[in-house]
């Protein structure tokens, strides 16, 4: 059906049992990335790339659902995830931060929230 | 449906051992709104501190800023669905007091933004510096989840903004507003020469501090609907939503929607103001999908020439934005879009995280990525230990003698995608 391409252990720990996780141990870019490599391949984009109103220079987590189903290439999935990898790139490049460990307690939470949400809309 | 709303304006706020309003004075029994607020078993404490415009006084994280509001004649209560039940409400008489605002502070999560200033060049850049504020710190029970705080927090400023309202019942207004919409076929004839404008109010519901709720509901499980824009004066619609403090709608702004009252004063004038249609903001794609298409089904079936359409947050919501754009303008229906910018600290990148040629009408209401310098203050309410990772802020941000150094999103309202700014822009 689908599965959730994620660099965050909560999610893995917390959605193993609802849809297929797939865990990546690389930073959010790594996970853009990925999901546009898989995109290319003909699998399709079903949540948003863009984490509600966080700033991706603001989280370092990311969690996306693709489509285990292949077709043709899917062009909005494209577009969207390129704008948001352009996007991340350009928060990035203006200010990294260094976060504490209750902060990215938060951010796993955070992520784990927003894509519960999606996947709660899905099934 | 018609409302009448008494504005009673406020000149200053006091402790005292009776709430009343003398004067033009607030006096509020600080043990009493105490009493009436508290009793949480997520919270283990609750202090109220005021601010007034021009002190020097810092406030942050700042959550949510609610106007006081009651209904005085008409169904319903103030914020039904929440603390009232769920008569429509938008009808009849509500007073609120103006110039002052419960302000909840408290830190939800580790990042969570939102400064207001009360004097200094950070006032200038939120419209709440403007009032005299009740702020209200909850300090949550220990290992609390962030998902109960946040609704514990919700609920004790909504209740301190129902308990101060209530003195507005039986106090004369200073001045009194009518705001009236008919259905609309009796608009329409009415009006048979105006155009019918639309605002499509869109909600930002994406999960954890990212919500907002409709009489009750989490309007993430809403399909478009229609609301008269005073329902939406009595507080049908409120904020739960943490994060984005420059571009998040608070309660406030529901309360008090420019768009909204901006299209009634041209309301059978120029235009004909034929209602609002709210919308969500999801993350899953198909409800982005789904959710566009009924809201330009909506403007079409109600024949609508023009629709405003307001954002709230950044990047995510930006597609939401252009799908609402693009399938209204599709319906042959004009759009302009209200937005704000993350154009990068020299405002020369893409302002937006999605783009249509159909976009061709647009209201900022600045860039969030403009730095500035925030003085320090005499007085923190809250606590700035955290500025350094807060939205806007970064490593360094809070320099040792308390000044800090942000962008403008890390203000509470700066970039309010509803016009609700002290930002203008002026051509020379």
């Amino acid at each position: 059906m689908a599965t959730i391409v994620t660099n965050n252990l909560l999610v893995l720990k917390k959605m193993n049992d609802k849809i297929a996780v797939d865990f990546k141990d690389t930073d959010l870019i790594g996970i853009l990335t990925e999901t546009r490599n898989r995109i290319h391949r003909g699998h399709v984009l079903l949540s948003h790339p863009l984490s509600g109103s966080i700033k991706p220079n603001e989280t370092v987590y990311k969690s996306l659902i693709i489509s285990d189903d292949k077709a043709e290439l899917d062009l909005d999935s494209l577009r969207l995830i390129e704008s948001a990898i352009e996007t991340t790139l350009k928060f990035i490049g203006m200010k990294e931060y260094k976060w504490n460990s209750r902060t990215l307690e938060d951010f796993q939470e955070i992520d784990f929230t927003l894509i519960s949400s999606a996947v709660e809309s899905m099934i | 449906m018609r409302l009448e709303l008494g504005n009673i304006f406020i000149k200053d706020v006091k402790f005292s051992n009776t709430t009343r309003v003398d004067s033009g004075v607030l006096y509020i029994n600080k043990e009493e709104i105490l009493k009436e607020i508290g009793g949480d078993e997520h919270v283990k404490n609750i202090d109220i501190e005021l601010a007034h415009p021009g002190d020097e006084i810092r406030i942050t994280p700042v959550k949510d800023v609610i106007e006081p509001r009651v209904k005085v004649e008409g169904p319903g209560g103030i914020f039904p669905g929440i603390l009232s039940k769920v008569d429509t409400v938008g009808s009849g008489r509500t007073h609120a007091l103006k110039n002052v605002a419960i302000v909840t502070a408290g830190k939800i999560v580790g990042f969570q933004e939102g400064i207001i200033d009360m004097t200094g060049i950070g006032a200038k850049y939120t419209p709440f510096s403007k009032n005299h504020n009740v702020v209200v710190i909850a300090e949550p029970v220990d290992g609390l989840k962030q998902y109960d705080h946040e609704a514990a927090v919700r609920m004790i400023g909504l209740k301190a903004a129902a308990y101060l309202g209530e003195i507005a019942k039986d106090i004369t207004p200073d001045e009194v507003k009518t705001y009236e919409t008919e259905p609309i076929l009796d608009s329409v004839k009415k009006y048979p020469d105006l155009p019918k404008v639309g605002y499509v109010y869109m909600l930002q519901t994406q999960g954890l501090l990212h919500d907002t709720y409709v009489y009750g509901v989490d309007a993430k499980k809403i399909v478009p609907t229609l609301l008269y824009p005073t329902e939406i004066m009595d507080g049908a619609i409120i904020s739960g939503n943490c994060v984005s403090a420059c571009d998040k709608n608070p309660t406030y702004v529901h309360l008090n929607n420019g768009i909204i009252e901006e299209l009634y004063a041209k309301h059978g004038k120029e235009i004909n103001f034929v209602g609002v249609i709210i919308t969500n903001e999801n993350v899953f794609l198909a409800d982005k999908e789904r959710s566009s298409n009924w809201t330009a089904k909506l403007c079409r079936f109600l024949g609508l020439d023009g629709v405003v359409i307001s954002q709230e947050g950044f990047g995510n919501p930006d597609t939401d934005l252009i799908m609402n754009c693009k399938k209204i303008e599709r319906e042959g229906i004009k759009t302009v879009i209200v937005t704000d910018e993350f154009a990068g600290r020299d405002g020369a990148s893409q302002s937006l995280a999605d783009a249509d040629e159909k976009a061709d009408a647009v209201v900022t209401n600045g860039n969030a990525n403009e730095t500035i310098i925030l003085p320090p203050m005499k007085k923190i309410i809250g606590m700035t230990d955290y500025v350094d990772v807060i939205a806007g802020g970064f490593d360094g941000s809070l320099r040792p003698d308390g000044s800090i150094e942000v962008e403008i999103q890390a203000i509470t309202g700066a970039t309010n995608e509803t016009g609700y700014v002290t930002l203008s822009t002026k051509g020379f």
